[in-house]
């Protein structure tokens, strides 16, 4: 996508930064990049690697004006932020490029190794010779995507794709075993699941939404809602107060799942969730309507995050 | 050179279940390929191609820890506090650990068993530590994120082991390195052979002359380091992925009105709550101060303090990132030795 860099350094005419993704020689994939400068931004690509969700900087950097390059589903959260009063309309520069379906890298290299160079072209994805078929490795929720185009941008750059997104998948693997599972099997499910999880809040931090981050409450000691133990039970609690938080905000863009470094399908959770958000209020998080339940005063404008 | 045929580390490791919790790397069920170090069962398949997403430090340094259980009683007039120190009864032994992970708990060593009174000598760690044999498997291939050969010894590190295993044709030569990695040598699963040492593993390297000096230097260019850690998450995995990392926080938690337990739980200096203090002043405010904190510790301070670096060139910590940070690339940008 070349015409991307033009794209960067015309925006970086009235921006002070702009989000995107560069080539990263040990990954072989494409890692999220801060352009501060024209030249900087030579380096700047898109392909179906770039995953992360960008948007989770955003309320870091919310004393500056920020150009973003942002997918649509990222281009969700962008509108959820400023919906909260996290990020501020007229401080963020959307560049939406279109999306081509995100690669699941962590699949990938697990599969294949890790910083074996991703060739996806033609329905296939190809690392080192081998090759699998395109669909079997994108990211879950790319899978029948429902956001090709951004729901709020200033720019586009890339031919909207004619290609259909492939379609939902019939929920395999994880997903069929769970949804026939019965509620104490689900609650043994999950206590192996949590038994796993070291608290590294990678899934927080990686989340655009979880916007409390310093001061979160399942990392306070005073009120202690979740007990410093890692262990299973302190561990789901803290996720579930997590999840929680997040009724009828999350977008659904999977980062926490894919940040996760032991694997745990937080999603399962969340997509639960999110379901029942949609069929109660009729309402999904990122889009033009207004958050149905706001669990913070929406009239305070002054995020007041730690820096 | 004593030699172990494939087919007998079943036999091997039931022996070794005899007395000791077996933990060798497997694949997590319903996970696409994530590998941890897990109880091993007979019939359990053993990952050894692909990286655990953690070290096998938990076995000696356990993400939580109870250290003592405590209870308040009445004593005539006065309360006085019962205290129970929690014993560690069982004996671990770790199989297809890597050269880098098992290097790292002798750093580990240094700090929790130190006798000089320099630090603390550790009865928890101690314990485990004590109870732990290490089986490693050295590597003859590494991946991207590898960078052991920076080191010295690199892939042919044997410190912290008990025995070796270098795979070759057939089985795997065993080196042994301790008393306890001899007697498994001696087990009649085990036969001489005059085969020779397989070549292990290459890495990337990275420029390690004058690192901590060259860390220094930078130490006040905050702009520096706002550049460095501006993809940052600031989460805590490359801490708890680093076989090296060894902060951890204490808490009590009540567990009735008059009882409770003292947890050791790892920390991580990429988390805000870190450095922050009850005046509510956080000296490492940022990202980027937490970031060059951890970087230093790693590659300066704790050379300078201990003559070794923090960190054997294991990669988790760049290949587990969620936002894709390489800590080469900052080694790099800090300039040439």
């Amino acid at each position: 996508m070349e015409e991307l860099i033009p794209i960067i350094k015309k925006a970086l005419e009235q921006v002070d930064v702009v989000l995107g993704w560069a080539q990263s020689p040990a990954a072989g994939v494409a890692v999220p990049a801060f352009f501060h400068t024209p030249a900087e931004a030579d380096a700047a690509v898109f392909d179906s690697t770039c995953a992360h969700n960008l948007a989770v900087y955003l309320p870091r950097l919310a004393d500056k004006k920020v150009g973003i390059v942002a997918k649509g589903c990222d281009a969700r959260s962008i509108a959820q932020l400023i919906a909260e009063g996290a990020v501020k309309r007229s401080g963020v520069f959307v560049i939406g490029a279109s999306c081509p379906g995100m690669i699941d890298v962590k699949k990938a290299w697990r599969c294949f190794g890790f910083g074996k160079q991703v060739c996806d072209a033609a329905g296939k994805v190809a690392m080192e010779g081998k090759t699998v078929a395109r669909e079997e490795i994108l990211l879950w929720k790319c899978r029948g995507c429902r956001d090709p185009e951004p729901v709020i941008c200033d720019v586009t750059v890339g031919e909207a794709s004619s290609e259909a997104p492939a379609p939902p998948a019939e929920p395999a693997g994880i997903r069929k075993r769970f949804a026939a599972m019965t509620v104490a099997e689900r609650r043994q499910f999950w206590q192996d699941q949590f038994s796993r999880c070291i608290r590294c809040y990678a899934c927080r931090e990686a989340c655009p939404l979880c916007v409390c981050r310093d001061v979160c409450t399942i990392q306070a000691h005073e009120p202690g809602w979740a007990g410093a133990a890692v262990d299973s039970p302190q561990s789901w609690m803290a996720q579930l107060i997590r999840v929680n938080h997040l009724a009828g905000r999350c977008t659904g863009c999977e980062e926490c799942e894919r940040a996760c470094p032991v694997g745990i399908p937080l999603m399962l959770l969340l997509e639960e969730q999110n379901d029942v958000v949609e069929e109660l209020f009729g309402y999904r998080a990122g889009g033009e309507a207004k958050p149905p339940f706001l669990t913070f005063d929406i009239k305070n404008d002054t995020w007041d995050e730690e820096r | 050179m004593r030699f172990i045929p494939e087919e007998n580390i079943t036999a091997l490791l039931l022996r070794l279940s005899e007395n000791a919790t077996v933990w060798a790397p497997q694949v997590v069920r319903d996970t696409v390929n994530t590998v941890l170090f897990a109880p091993w069962r007979e019939g359990a398949e053993i990952e050894t191609g692909l990286y655990s997403a953690l070290p096998v430090k938990g076995l000696v340094l356990p993400a939580t820890e109870r250290l003592f259980s405590f209870r308040y009683h009445r004593a005539g007039e006065r309360e006085k506090i019962e205290i129970e120190v929690d014993e560690l009864r069982e004996r671990a032994a770790v199989f297809a650990a890597r050269a880098c992970d098992a290097k790292a708990l002798v750093t580990l060593d240094a700090l929790f068993l130190d006798g000089s009174g320099r630090s603390y000598n550790d009865q928890h760690y101690r314990a485990r530590r004590g109870a732990l044999t290490v089986i490693t498997l050295a590597c003859t291939s590494c991946d991207s994120a590898c960078f052991c050969s920076s080191f010295e010894d690199g892939a042919a590190a044997t410190a912290g082991s008990d025995l070796i295993f270098y795979p070759v044709s057939g089985g795997f030569l065993a080196e042994a390195v301790s008393a306890t990695g001899r007697e498994l040598a001696a087990l009649d699963l085990f036969q001489e052979s005059n085969l020779e040492k397989p070549p292990l593993a290459e890495t990337a390297k990275v420029e390690l002359a004058r690192l901590g000096q060259r860390l220094l230097d930078k130490f006040d260019d905050i702009d520096f380091w706002r550049r460095t850690a501006e993809g940052c998450l600031s989460c805590g995995y490359c801490s708890y992925a680093c076989p090296a990392c060894h902060c951890f926080n204490i808490f009590d938690e009540m567990e009735s009105d008059r009882a409770g337990g003292r947890y050791r739980c790892w920390d991580a200096c990429m988390f805000y709550a870190y450095t922050l203090e009850s005046s509510g002043h956080n000296p490492r405010p940022e990202a980027a101060h937490r970031y060059r904190n951890r970087l230093a510790h790693k590659f300066s301070y704790f050379p300078l303090n201990r003559g070794e670096f923090l960190c054997t060139g294991c990669g988790r910590c760049i290949r587990g990132c969620p936002a894709g940070r390489d800590v080469r690339d900052v080694i790099k940008a800090l300039g040439a030795g």
